[in-house]
């Protein structure tokens, strides 16, 4: 019993050059397997574009935040809206399925990164942090900024009437930090942007700044938002928004960049904004006569 | 000096693939901070208020009354029954709303998200506090009431200075097991725009997009705060132990 653990020992002096030999055998397997799949990621950079063919179906992040950009149609239950027939398009033009994915504004960066969708079409401007981390085709859809609604006798005439009142916005809006900067504003950011209205309706802020689009719709089409009005005509910070893809994936971005040139040459952007109850911004009719004028 | 530290640290960090950089930017990190603050706040005011609640509920639940323990059951039903979010979209954007149209020529609805946040989370947690007191309550032998009875208590005194103690010592495990729950729940004040550290983080990853490094830094905290009130239970635990009764 007491000799059993001497017995069963190998001496270490055989044991250990053999364990390391082991070792240094199995290291080495592991850098060579590594090092293929460095090699075979750099031989296919992108192989999000391969893939979207290979399985014949794009997966697009779209929000569903309210028309005019995505809403559920209430009687078909589908979604609808400029987001959603700018992905369905991108989708025919790469003669694919489309595959549509509710994202939020707190979720959209992950479902992106993670994979979970090949492209963003969910209303985010183009920003330098955002630019840092994700790529995307360089010509702009629409160009969009925020617009500001208040009651009718609430005395704001211009964006610095805003210093020190309460405004609402919905948390992840990029509206937040130049309101609160710029203008002075007491930025109150809700979970979404019908809680903000919602809030606004409650006198809980003076106004509430949310995408342009959105709100000129609103007051122009809703009569619940009679005593509303959008009183600044100017919007804050216009932005371009464009589709978003994972960094450096080249390209898909270079296969989506010539789709959304051909949107702006064709004029099947400008028509499908009039579709969806929107006003073409300047920006959107200076690149359809831009690309106009350079066929494909 | 410190300066320099946090510089190195999230250098480190940020070789990890984590993005900590808002911590260097002064508004950024002074605007988490507060939120870390404002977390705790709710969660002490909202704990003390719930208690009170609680306590109340628990009261009217046991009184042989119909007219105290019939409301007090309907209330404690639909509480305990409907989500916490619901009840506070209803209370903040619903009755806030009347309110502040009823309060119009009267000088403005006095009532912020804050406390609104606070009525809710208390109710809802003061519903769960309840029911663990009244388990307690009901858990007092018959032979004690019948001797404080005999000793000419009435029901209030027998409630307060018999019952209550008694309850509280059975239900304690229970109501820390809330109180757990409720610090948690603080988190739903940030829906109507109260800046706790939820709420707070939201406006900072909206400009950086860095939601796993602050939904890292917010499990780390609440971990904290729930440890925190986890010890604190045991301790009232000791505390309150009566040799023979209970344990």
């Amino acid at each position: 019993m007491s000799n059993r653990p001497t017995r069963s020992a190998p001496p270490p002096s055989t044991h250990r050059p053999w364990f390391s030999a082991l070792t240094r055998r199995a290291l080495g397997r592991t850098a060579l397997v590594l090092a293929a799949a460095l090699g075979a990621n750099a031989a296919h950079a992108d192989s999000t574009l391969d893939r979207i063919h290979e399985r014949h179906k794009l997966v697009v992040g779209v929000i569903l935040s309210g028309p005019p950009f995505g809403s559920l149609d209430p009687a078909t239950q589908k979604p609808v809206g400029f987001n959603v027939d700018l992905a369905e398009n991108l989708a025919k033009q790469l003669g694919v399925d489309i595959e549509m994915i509710p994202v939020q504004p707190s979720n959209r960066v992950q479902f992106l990164q993670q994979g979970k969708v090949d492209a963003l079409i969910a209303n985010m401007e183009v920003t330098q942090e955002r630019a840092q981390i994700l790529s995307y085709p360089p010509t702009p859809f629409e160009e969009i900024g925020g617009a500001l609604i208040t009651r009718k006798d609430s005395g704001i005439k211009s964006w610095s009437d805003l210093r020190g009142k309460a405004v609402c916005v919905s948390q992840g809006s990029n509206y937040a930090k130049p309101l609160a900067e710029q203008y002075g504003a007491q930025v109150k950011a809700f979970r979404g942007q019908p809680e903000s209205l919602l809030a606004l309706r409650g006198n809980n802020c003076v106004a509430a700044v949310h995408v342009a689009p959105t709100l000129r719709l609103l007051v122009a089409r809703n009569p619940d938002w009679k005593d509303y009005t959008i009183p600044v005509s100017n919007d804050l910070i216009p932005s371009p928004s464009v589709i978003w893809v994972r960094k450096g994936e080249t390209d898909t971005q270079n296969a989506f960049e010539k789709v959304v040139e051909d949107w702006h040459r064709s004029g099947w952007l400008i028509d499908t904004e009039h579709r969806n109850g929107m006003q073409p911004s300047q920006a959107v009719l200076d690149l359809h006569a831009k690309f106009k004028a350079q066929p494909a | 000096m410190s300066v320099a530290l946090a510089e190195q640290a999230v250098a480190a960090l940020n070789r990890l693939g984590l993005d900590y950089s808002f911590v260097l930017a002064a508004d950024e990190r002074a605007s988490f901070l507060h939120g870390m603050l404002v977390t705790i706040e709710l969660s002490v005011v909202t704990a003390f208020f719930s208690l009170v609640a609680g306590v109340l509920l628990a009261a009217m639940l046991s009184s042989p009354r119909a007219a105290l323990a019939r409301p007090a059951r309907v209330f404690v039903e639909i509480t305990r029954n409907t989500p916490t979010l619901v009840q506070l979209f209803c209370a903040f954007l619903v009755l806030n709303m009347l309110l502040s149209q009823a309060l119009r020529e009267l000088g403005g609805n006095p009532l912020t998200p804050f406390i609104w946040s606070v009525i809710v989370i208390a109710l809802h947690k003061g519903a769960f506090h309840a029911e663990a007191l009244r388990a307690g309550i009901e858990a007092v032998p018959r032979a004690t009431l019948e001797a404080a009875q005999s000793l000419g208590y009435s029901r209030r005194q027998r409630l307060w200075n018999v019952q209550l103690p008694l309850a509280l010592r059975f239900a304690l495990p229970a109501l820390v097991n809330n109180m757990v729950d409720l610090v948690k729940m603080t988190t739903i004040a940030s829906a109507i725009a109260v800046g706790d550290v939820t709420y707070a983080s939201i406006m900072i990853w909206t400009q950086r997009d860095n939601v796993l490094e602050l939904m890292i830094l917010i499990l780390l905290f609440f971990g904290a705060l729930t440890f925190l009130v986890n010890r604190a239970g045991r301790w009232l635990e000791t505390r309150l132990r009566m040799p023979g009764y209970g344990h």
